[in-house]
Formats: C-alpha cells, sequence, structure tokens
C-alpha cells in the first residue's frame, strides 16, 4: 500500500470503519440488544473465576463486589491482554528488559539487576482499562464499540519497582531523543499484524512518577497481570501499562503505530467527546489521564434487603491523582444527596473507599446512586449528560445500582 | 534463630519461585456459535486471532458496523480475508449477532 496515502488516512483517524462509511449524519439513539449474552465464570491461572469475557486473547472481568475494598486482591485482579500469543512460561534466568535506542549506554537487565542495582519505590495506584463501564453508555441511549465491559475492568494495587527514570537515566537518553516505545512479550498470531506498542513523550518518561514494576501487592507480578515486569503510569488508563514489558527504545522522532494513532483514542476537543456528526471525522487524541469516578461494591444490583436492616453501602471513588474530596450519595434515585464517610488515604492515585450507613424505613425499590467530586471540582457527570464517543472510552457517570427492600 | 531465618528466606523464594517454575496452562472456552450460513468461513478466519467471545460481548450490531469491523481486521490487522468472504462473515454476523439497520452502531 502506499505509504503517504495511508498515513493520510490514519491521520485522518477514517480507520475504525463503520462510522466512516456512513459519513455526516447525526449518529442515531440505538440500544444495544437487552438479550445481553452473559459470559461463563471460570478460574485461569492464579486467579480465582472471574467473568471470561474471552479466552484468547485472555480478557477476564472482575466481579462487582470487590468494590468494597481499597486494595484489589491479585487473584481478581481484571485481566485484558490485545494479542493471542502471550508466553506462558518466563524463566527468569534468560528473561532481559531491553533498553536501546537513542542511548548512550543500551542496557540488558534482569529482574535481579533491577532490583539490585536500582533504587526500588512504591506506589498504590488505580489501574483501570480506557474502555471499563463502556456497557453503560448504552444504557443511556447509545451503543459503543467494542466488548462491553461491566465495572469490572479496573483494580488498585500497591506496585513496587523501579523509577523509569532511573533505568532511562542509566543509560543516559542523548539529547536528540524526543519519544519512547515501549513494549512487552506478547504477540499477534500473524507476523503481519502489528504488534502492541505504545510510546510517550520523553519529559512523560522522566517525570519520575512513572515505575517498571516488579511486584503487586507484596508478591511477583500474577502472570495475567504481566509477569515479570509491567509498567505503571499512576493516574492513567492502563493502555500503556505495558505487561511482560521486554523493550524501551528511545526515539528521536515519533514512531507512527496503529495502537497510538487509531485505538484507544477520543476526539481531540475540550470534551473528548462526538458534539455532531461521526466520531471519526474528529482529530484523534490518545486517552491518557482518567476522569473522576466513584462505583457502588455493595449493595450489588437486585439485592434484596429487610427492612430495618443497617446497611453499610460501601464503594470506592479515584480521579487522575488530584486526589478525592468528597463523595455524595443519593438513596432515592439522585432526589436527595448525602455526604459519605471517606475512608483510609492510601495516597492520590489510590481508591478512597467511602462508606454510608443506611437504614432503610419502608419497604420498596430504591436506586442508589454516588457521585464523586474531586480536590479541583472536577465532578462526575449524570448518566444522560456524559459526553459520548464511538469508542466507549472513559466512562465515568454516576453510578447507580436498585435494590429492593423487603 | 539464623537457621530459622536461613530456612524461612528458602521458603520465602520457594514460594516466589513457584510462579516460574512450570508453564501456565490456559483454559479453553467453548464459546457457542450459531450453526450455517457458513459458519466454517466465519470460524477459519475469526478465530485465528482472537476467540468468539469477542463478539458475544459486543451485543447485537448493524450491519454498517459490522461490516466496518470486518474492514478494521483485514486493513489494520492485516487479516488474510478475500472479498467473497469478508461479505460472507458481514453476513453471518449480521443474521445471527446483529440486525438490519443502516445506523453505524
Amino acid at each position: 500500500m502506499d505509504k503517504i496515502n495511508r498515513r493520510h488516512f490514519l491521520g485522518a483517524g477514517l480507520i475504525l470503519g463503520a462510522s466512516t462509511l456512513l459519513g455526516k449524519e447525526t449518529p442515531k439513539k440505538i440500544i444495544t440488544s437487552s438479550a445481553e449474552y452473559i459470559p461463563p465464570v471460570i478460574a485461569f491461572p492464579e486467579k480465582k473465576p472471574l467473568k471470561v469475557i474471552s479466552d484468547r486473547p485472555p480478557l477476564l472481568e472482575s466481579p462487582r463486589d470487590i468494590f468494597t475494598q481499597a486494595i484489589t486482591p491479585n487473584d481478581q485482579f481484571f485481566v485484558r491482554w490485545h494479542m493471542p500469543d502471550i508466553p506462558t512460561y518466563i524463566d527468569l534466568n534468560d528473561f532481559r528488559l531491553e533498553v536501546k535506542g537513542s542511548v548512550e549506554t543500551p542496557l540488558s537487565l534482569s529482574v535481579d539487576d533491577l532490583k539490585a542495582k536500582f533504587e526500588p519505590v512504591e506506589i498504590t495506584s488505580v489501574l483501570q482499562c480506557g474502555g471499563n463501564s463502556r456497557k453503560y453508555y448504552a444504557a443511556t441511549g447509545q451503543a459503543t464499540h467494542g466488548v462491553q465491559w461491566g465495572h469490572g475492568a479496573m483494580g488498585c494495587a500497591v506496585w513496587k519497582g523501579v523509577r523509569l527514570k532511573d533505568i532511562l537515566e542509566r543509560a543516559g537518553v542523548k539529547g536528540t531523543a524526543k519519544w519512547v516505545g515501549i513494549n512487552g512479550l506478547e504477540k499477534p498470531a500473524m507476523d503481519a499484524t502489528p504488534k502492541f506498542f505504545r510510546e510517550m513523550a520523553i519529559d512523560e518518561a522522566l517525570s519520575g512518577e512513572l515505575i517498571v514494576a516488579y511486584e503487586m501487592n507484596g508478591e511477583d507480578l500474577p502472570y495475567l497481570n504481566g509477569f515479570p515486569l509491567r509498567l505503571v503510569i499512576p493516574g492513567h488508563f492502563s493502555d500503556s501499562w505495558v505487561k511482560m514489558l521486554s523493550e524501551i527504545t528511545v526515539f528521536d522522532e515519533y514512531q507512527n503505530s496503529f495502537f497510538m494513532d487509531v485505538a484507544y483514542t477520543v476526539p481531540d476537543n475540550d470534551c473528548e467527546c462526538v458534539v455532531s456528526g461521526s466520531d471519526f471525522e474528529y482529530k484523534r487524541k490518545p486517552i491518557a489521564a482518567m476522569k473522576v469516578k466513584s462505583v457502588i461494591g455493595y449493595p450489588t444490583p437486585n439485592t434484596v434487603i429487610k427492612k430495618g436492616s443497617r446497611v453499610k453501602v460501601t464503594g470506592v471513588a479515584f480521579d487522575q491523582g488530584k486526589g478525592i474530596k468528597e463523595v455524595m450519595i443519593s438513596v432515592d434515585g439522585g432526589k436527595h444527596w448525602s455526604s459519605t464517610v471517606l475512608q483510609k488515604d492510601y495516597g492520590k492515585y489510590a481508591y478512597r473507599q467511602w462508606a454510608y450507613e443506611w437504614e432503610p424505613k419502608a419497604k420498596g425499590e430504591y436506586t442508589i446512586m454516588v457521585r464523586a467530586i474531586n480536590r479541583i471540582g472536577n465532578i462526575q457527570p449524570q448518566a444522560d449528560e456524559i459526553g459520548w464517543n464511538a469508542g466507549g472510552y472513559q466512562y465515568n457517570a454516576v453510578d447507580a445500582v436498585n435494590v429492593k427492600i423487603v | 534463630m539464623k537457621k530459622l531465618l536461613a530456612t524461612a528466606l528458602l521458603l520465602a523464594s520457594t514460594v516466589l519461585f513457584a510462579q516460574v517454575a512450570k508453564p501456565i496452562e490456559m483454559p479453553y472456552v467453548d464459546y457457542p456459535m450459531v450453526k450455517g450460513d457458513h459458519d466454517e468461513v466465519v470460524q477459519q478466519y475469526c478465530l485465528i486471532c482472537h476467540s468468539w467471545g469477542y463478539i458475544l460481548n459486543q451485543g447485537k450490531k448493524s450491519r454498517p458496523y459490522w461490516s466496518g469491523t470486518v474492514q478494521k481486521m483485514v486493513n489494520e490487522f492485516k487479516a488474510p480475508i478475500g472479498k467473497e468472504d469478508q461479505q460472507i462473515i458481514v453476513n453471518y454476523l449480521v443474521k445471527h449477532y446483529g440486525y438490519e439497520s443502516t445506523a453505524q452502531h
């Protein structure tokens, strides 16, 4: 294919297909079929049974009740890979992280090298898939592309490892360097398929907050969460938290790639959403910083509770790293709001658990809703006012759970 | 005491090492797939790179959506699907996992 034409095509963001072909009409409100497929719940290696959206590549969704904890256990932590060919065995004697490209001294580091020759650092941070909660876009009218994740494509863990900055400084980044490319060991089924690849500006890579993690909640990373190394980018969606991280390449020029230019992108405007017309007519930008969000861990939908019970409603809230200021709760579908009590603070990038004592006094159906605001005044949108994008990325509208009091 | 500590360390390293001592075994999930309308063509191509769960978990989609998705597989992911087979796959998806509509999603 002609290279210039292809790049132009990519630049115009006309790839993801469907919307493109039809052009300019305003998207119609289409409800996803109510006959929703229910995936099986199966235990994968080092995991408790989780919802298996796909076995190859593995896509495993955590149940909603994990949001009753500020730290997500490794064996219930969600899983999302892009490529079908994932090594099922890694010998640490052979495994090396290669640091190359525009550096003075290319490095080839074992996991032991990282543990012994660099300062260890630890951070508690939320890891959230860009498409997490995507299915709720359809609930207010318009379905989105991709597999329809509920809220369970996120978790929060204590990550321990080495600063990316320290690794890059050890290698000696050349003055001409502008971009850092990262990839891991997962491979496509065919050689022609683009490999999973992510890229970031050199300033971001050198910020000091990114770490190459070798531990998750005090243990080796589980295989399916990226053993033996993964990148951690606190406050950012997980798209660039590359698993089985094996190569860091410093570039002088930006490298065009499907996974940066087309996948995981949203309209490059203030709302990062479609105002009119088709999503793919917009200039693109990669999703990056997360948006303020809270979800309910208990009760789960359709829980039946006896009148007069003392119910501890609880869940988690987080944002891009500014810190949660307040989480409001309504038990009457949004008519009245009260404050919840924020629990232990694990740091600005972590889940902030919240709790609310509720004593329902009358029988009937109730809708519990929560809404978080962060320290710079970002507040969650209501479900019917959230900006829409075709990829279904960055969903952060007010969460709602229906329960029955009997 | 030293002996105890050494034993504890040995145990700890054994536990950590256990995670890589042998290959993990990934379960296989037999996702249900409607038979007929050349499902063998659909299987032949779609399942090269991903499970049938990718289709089932998107919900029912319109003809332009499935058509665009197959185009993406061919143009971006380089799926080696000829024009006729692309049409067979789109028709199969619309019939069994979608609906006839000009809507984009």
